[in-house]
C-alpha cells in the first residue's frame, strides 16, 4: 500500500516574527522552518501503519517549497519514510492551490491513503485536507485521534466538539491527522544522516500541469503587541483605580 | 622445644589416598579453568578493549577495594561487615592452603622426610595456627551472618538454591576443618595443642566422646576425605555461582574506571562505517563492559541509592545490570531493547552517577545505560517534551528553541560586558542556557554577575554566541548532537581566546571540564562558588553572613558526586547550616540529571520528592541550592508539597550581605 504525507514546512514557532517593510507579509530573509508539527504526526501516523498493520507500505513525503524545503522533507526521511517529492515553488500558494498541486502529485503516485496534518501552524487555514478530497473526490476524515484498518477501510475517531465521532470510510481517502493521534518520534542527526542516502524526486507546477491561480490575496500583515506590563498592587481599591485610568472598566 | 612443633602434611594418608587427591586436584582445577574460560568467552563478544592497563593503578585498586575491602560503604554496615569477615577468613585460609603446598612440594625436592618439614615449624608454626584457627571463625562467622541474613529477606533478595549450597559449603568446609584439626590433635599428640585453639577444643570433645588413638584414624581418615572432596567441589564451583564475581572483579578493578561523569566518545566515521550509534545488539558493548556484568553479585547498594527507583520509576541499576548478565548468558537471548531492557527503564536514569560511586567491584550500571540510550536516540525511540528539547537544542542551540539573540535577556539594566565589549576579559562567564531563558534562574545570572562587578573582575560573557553545552543531549545519548554544539562552543572559545571559564551550572561545568577536551577544548574551567569563594578569601566580596533564619544546602550531584566540590559551596554559606541525611558527595539527586530536566512528569511521580521531603524535614527556612536544575526542581517539588520554604542559590544568599551593608 502507498502512503502519500503531504508535509508543510513553516516558520519556526519559536523564533520572534518581523515584517518586511511593505508590511505585506513576515519577513522571510532570516527565518528558520521546522516541518509543521501536524504533518510529523501524519509522518509517524504513516509509520505505524507500516510497522503494525501494513508492512508492505510504502511512505513518500511530498512537499512543495522552494528548494531549500528540502531540509524539512528530510526530517520527514530521518524519522522513516521512504522517499520524498519535492515541487519546488517559490511563493506562496493558497490552500486551493496547495491542493490542485497535491491532487496532480496524488494522480501520478496513485495512493490508497493521504495521511496529512490538519492544518499548519503558521496560516492555521485548515483547508487543504479537504479541498484535497474534494478535488480528487475520495472520501476524507479529519481531525483523526485514532486510525484503525478493517476490511478494506479505516475506522477514524475524529475530535469534534461535541467528542469523538466514529466513522467508517473505504479507500483510497484523504485523513487528516489532530494533535492526539501520537507523538512523532525523534529524528536524531544520524538518522538524519542515514537519510541523506534517500532519495528526493524534484519536479515543478510545469511538470506537473499545474498554473497556480490565486484564489486569495494577501493585502497586509500586522504582528500583535503581545507585551505585558506587570504590577504588583497592595490593595483592591487600587487595583480598581489602575483598571480604570487604563479604561479596562468603566 | 619449639623445635619438634609442627604436624605432617598428608598424615594418615597412603600412597594410594594421595594419588587419588591429586587427580580429583587436577579435575577440580581444570573445571575451575573450563569455567572461566567459559565467562572469558562471554566478555570476548564484545568490542575488543585496545586501552593499556595501567599497572600502578589495577595494583592500587585491587588492594584497596579488594584485599582491603574499603568500597564497601552504603546503607548495609552489617552485610559489609559479614563481608570483610567472609572474604578475610576465606583469603587467609586459601593462603594458608598454599603455604602448606608450598612447604610440602619444596620438603619433598629437597629430599626430606614428611615428618621434617622445611619451615612448617617452631614459631612460624604457632603464628600459623593460631591466624589460622582465627580466620576460620571470621568465615564460619560471616558465612553464618549471610545465611541468616538470607533466611530472613524479603523477596527483593534473589535466591538460588546454588546461593544456599556455596553459604553451606563454605560452612562446611570450616567446621571440618576444625574436626580435622582436633582428630589430628588427637591422632599426632601434637606438642603445644592450644594455639591451634578451635580445633584443639574439638579434640577435648571428641576424647570426651570416646574418639581415642584407637579409633582416630578411621574417623580422621573418613573427614579429611569429606573435607577434601567438598573443597574440590567449592573450586570446581566457584565459576558457576555467585562466588565468580570474586574472579571477575579481579580484572574489573584492573581495569580502572573512569572517572566519574565521563563519557566514551564515538566518532562519526565510525558511525557512517556501520550505520548504527550506541549499543543496540550486546556484542556492542566493549568486553569491559561485558566482563563487569560478571562483577555484579547483586548486592543492590546501587538500588538502595537510585533516586529513579525511590521515586518507583521502573529502573533498579542492579535489576539492569543483572538483566544484561542474564542476556549475556542465554543461549537463546531474547531482544536486548524491548525485551531485555525496557525504554521506560533507560529513560528513567538521571545519571547522578550514585551507582557508579557506590559500585565496590567497578561496575557502572548508569554507563549501560547511556550506551544504551544512544541507540535509542538513534532509532529515534523518543518522543514527547524531551524530544521537542532535543529538536530545539538542534536548530535553535537552547533546549527551550528561543533565538540566540534573547541571551541577554537576563541582564536587562544591568552593565554586563559581552566578548566583544570587552575583549581582554581575564574569565569567561558561562551563563547557560537555563539563565538566559528561564525566569527565575536568570536572577541568578543577575547575581553573579553583580557579584563579579563589585569584585572588580574583568569578565565577560558570550552573549548571543553562546550555544548550549550539549550535555543533557550527551547524557540522553544524543552523541552527535552533542559533538556539533561542542565543536560550535569550541569555535567560539577559540575566536574569543577563552582561557577560563567560571559557570554557576554543574552540567555546564562537567561538560566543559570532561567532555570538552576529549575535543580539544582545554580551559580552566571553576564552579561559581569556587571562584566568589577566591573573591571572599581575597576579602572583594563577604560570604553570606549567619542568616536569622536556619539555611540547608543541596549538593548538585554534578558538583559533588562527580566534580568533588562540596566545601567551597559551604565555605559562603552561614556556619549554622542545617546538613540534609544525605550531603556531600553521598547527596540524592533532584531529578533533573540525564536529560531528565526535559521530561514532563506530574509532580507525584517526579523523580526527587524524597529529597524534597529531606529538605522541609530540616525545618531549615531556606534550601540554599547550586544549580539551576536543583533550583527548578526543588522549587517546583516544594511548592507542590504547598510549602513555602524558599530555594536560592548560594549567590543569591551572598549578594544580599553584599548589598545591605
Amino acid at each position: 500500500m502507498k502512503i502519500i504525507v503531504p508535509c508543510k514546512r513553516v516558520p519556526d514557532p519559536d523564533q520572534k516574527l518581523r515584517l518586511n517593510p511593505e508590511a505585506t507579509d513576515i519577513d522571510t530573509a532570516a527565518l528558520t522552518y521546522i516541518l509543521n508539527p501536524f504533518d510529523a504526526i501524519a509522518v509517524e501516523e504513516a509509520l505505524r501503519i507500516r510497522e503494525t498493520a501494513k508492512p508492505d507500505a510504502e511512505i513518500i513525503a511530498v512537499s512543495i517549497a522552494p528548494a531549500e524545503g528540502e531540509a524539512d522533507l528530510r526530517t520527514a526521511l530521518a524519522m522513516g519514510a521512504d522517499r520524498a517529492l519535492l515541487v519546488e515553488h517559490d511563493d506562496t500558494l493558497d490552500p486551493w492551490n496547495v491542493a490542485r498541486l497535491l491532487a496532480a502529485v496524488i494522480e501520478r503516485k496513485q495512493p490508497e491513503l493521504v495521511l496529512m496534518g490538519k492544518q499548519a501552524v503558521d496560516d492555521d487555514a485548515n483547508q487543504t485536507g479537504q479541498f484535497l478530497a474534494a478535488q480528487l473526490g475520495w472520501p476524507q476524515a479529519t481531525f483523526a485521534s485514532q486510525i484503525e484498518f478493517v476490511d478494506d477501510g479505516l475506522l477514524v475517531h475524529r475530535e469534534t466538539d461535541l467528542g469523538i465521532e466514529v466513522i467508517r470510510t473505504s479507500l483510497p481517502a484523504v485523513v487528516t491527522a489532530d494533535l492526539r493521534l501520537n507523538e512523532p518520534r525523534y529524528a536524531s542527526l544520524p538518522s538524519i544522516l542515514r537519510a541523506k542516502k534517500k532519495s528526493i524526486e524534484q519536479t515543478t507546477p510545469a511538470e506537473l500541469g499545474v498554473q497556480p491561480e490565486p484564489h486569495v490575496r494577501l493585502i497586509g500583515m500586522q504582528l500583535i503587541n503581545s507585551q505585558r506590563n506587570c504590577e504588583k498592587v497592595e490593595t483592591a481599591t487600587e487595583l480598581l483605580t489602575k483598571l480604570r485610568e487604563a479604561e479596562v472598566i468603566g | 622445644m619449639t623445635e619438634d612443633l609442627s604436624r605432617e602434611i598428608f598424615g594418615n594418608l597412603g600412597e594410594t589416598s594421595k594419588a587419588v587427591f591429586y587427580a580429583l586436584a587436577v579435575v577440580s582445577s581444570g573445571v575451575f579453568a573450563w569455567g572461566v574460560w567459559r565467562r572469558v568467552q562471554l566478555w570476548r563478544q564484545g568490542r575488543p578493549d585496545n586501552e593499556p592497563i595501567n599497572w600502578r593503578e589495577a595494583f592500587q585498586n585491587i588492594r584497596t577495594r579488594a584485599l582491603a575491602q574499603r568500597a564497601l560503604r552504603g546503607a548495609r554496615p552489617k552485610a559489609s561487615f559479614a563481608h570483610r569477615m567472609l572474604f578475610w577468613g576465606f583469603l587467609v585460609l586459601f593462603i594458608g592452603t598454599i603455604l602448606v603446598s608450598i612447604e610440602h612440594y619444596s620438603a619433598a625436592a629437597l629430599g626430606r622426610e614428611a615428618t621434617n618439614p622445611l619451615f612448617h615449624k617452631g614459631v612460624y608454626f604457632i603464628i600459623y595456627e593460631i591466624t589460622l584457627d582465627t580466620f576460620g571463625l571470621l568465615m564460619i562467622g560471616g558465612a553464618l551472618w549471610f545465611a541468616r541474613r538470607r533466611m530472613r529477606a524479603d523477596s527483593s533478595m534473589e535466591h538460588r538454591t546454588a546461593d544456599w549450597l556455596v553459604l553451606a559449603s563454605l560452612l562446611v568446609l570450616g567446621v571440618t576443618g576444625y574436626f580435622i584439626e582436633g582428630l589430628r590433635i588427637i591422632r599426632e599428640s601434637t606438642p603445644m595443642p592450644g594455639i591451634s585453639f578451635v580445633g584443639y577444643g574439638f579434640s577435648k570433645l571428641f576424647a570426651a566422646v570416646g574418639v581415642g588413638k584407637s579409633n582416630v584414624d578411621s574417623i580422621h581418615f573418613g573427614l579429611w576425605w569429606f573435607h577434601s572432596v567438598v573443597a574440590f567441589g567449592f573450586i570446581a564451583a566457584l565459576p558457576f555461582c555467585r562466588l565468580a564475581h570474586a574472579i571477575a572483579a579481579v580484572f574489573s578493578l584492573a581495569i580502572t574506571p573512569k572517572p566519574l561523569g565521563r563519557m566514551e566518545a564515538i566518532s562519526m566515521e565510525e558511525i557512517e562505517e556501520t550505520g548504527e550509534v550506541g549499543v543496540g545488539r550486546l556484542e556492542q558493548f566493549r568486553q569491559r563492559d561485558l566482563l563487569r556484568l560478571d562483577a555484579c553479585v547483586s548486592c543492590g547498594r546501587c538500588e538502595d541509592l537510585c533516586p529513579a527507583h525511590e521515586a518507583g520509576k521502573p529502573l533498579s541499576p542492579r535489576d539492569l545490570v543483572q538483566d544484561l548478565r542474564g542476556h549475556m548468558e542465554s543461549a537463546t537471548p531474547s531482544a536486548l531493547h524491548g525485551e531485555t531492557i525496557g525504554a521506560e527503564t533507560l529513560w528513567a536514569c538521571t545519571t547522578c552517577n550514585a551507582c557508579n560511586d557506590i559500585c565496590p567491584l567497578g561496575v557502572r550500571p548508569a554507563d549501560y545505560i547511556t550506551d544504551l540510550r544512544r541507540h535509542l536516540i538513534g532509532e529515534g525511540e523518543l518522543r514527547g517534551a524531551p524530544a521537542t528539547s532535543l529538536q530545539k537544542m538542534q536548530r535553535a542551540g537552547n533546549p527551550w528553541g528561543l533565538p540566540a539573540q534573547d541571551r541577554l535577556t537576563w541582564a536587562d539594566g544591568l552593565d554586563v560586558p559581552t566578548v566583544k565589549d570587552n575583549p581582554d576579559f581575564d574569565v569567561l562567564y558561562w551563563v547557560g542556557c537555563s539563565a538566559a531563558y528561564d525566569r527565575r534562574t536568570m536572577k541568578v545570572a543577575r547575581a553573579v554577575a553583580q557579584l563579579l562587578a563589585r569584585a572588580e573582575v574583568n569578565f565577560a560573557v558570550l552573549g548571543p554566541e553562546e550555544r548550549c553545552t550539549g550535555e543533557s543531549a550527551r547524557r540522553m545519548g544524543d552523541e552527535f548532537l552533542f559533538q556539533e554544539l561542542a565543536a560550535t562552543n569550541i569555535k567560539t572559545f577559540t575566536k574569543h581566546n577563552v582561557k577560563k571559564i567560571v559557570t554557576h551550572c554543574p552540567h555546564c561545568l562537567n561538560s566543559l571540564r570532561q567532555d570538552y577536551p576529549q575535543f580539544d577544548g582545554h580551559y580552566e574551567v571553576v564552579h561559581h562558588t569556587q571562584f566568589l569563594g577566591e573573591l571572599v578569601a581575597a576579602k572583594k566580596l563577604k560570604a553570606a553572613a549567619v542568616m536569622n533564619e536556619s539555611v540547608t544546602y543541596h549538593d548538585p550531584c554534578y558538583l559533588a558526586r562527580v566534580n568533588g566540590i562540596t566545601e567551597a559551596p559551604r565555605a559562603l554559606l552561614p556556619d549554622n547550616l542545617k546538613e540534609m541525611p544525605r550531603s556531600g558527595c553521598q547527596t540524592a539527586c533532584c531529578g533533573a540529571g540525564g536529560g531528565r530536566m526535559w521530561f514532563d512528569d506530574p509532580a507525584e511521580e517526579r523523580i526527587g520528592q524524597g529529597r524534597v521531603t529531606e529538605a522541609l524535614d530540616t525545618d531549615a527556612k531556606t534550601v540554599a541550592v547550586s544549580c539551576p536544575f536543583c533550583l527548578t526542581m526543588m522549587t517546583d517539588g516544594i511548592a507542590a508539597k504547598d510549602d513555602t520554604i524558599k530555594v536560592r542559590d548560594v549567590s543569591e544568599l551572598m549578594l544580599d550581605e553584599n548589598q545591605s551593608r
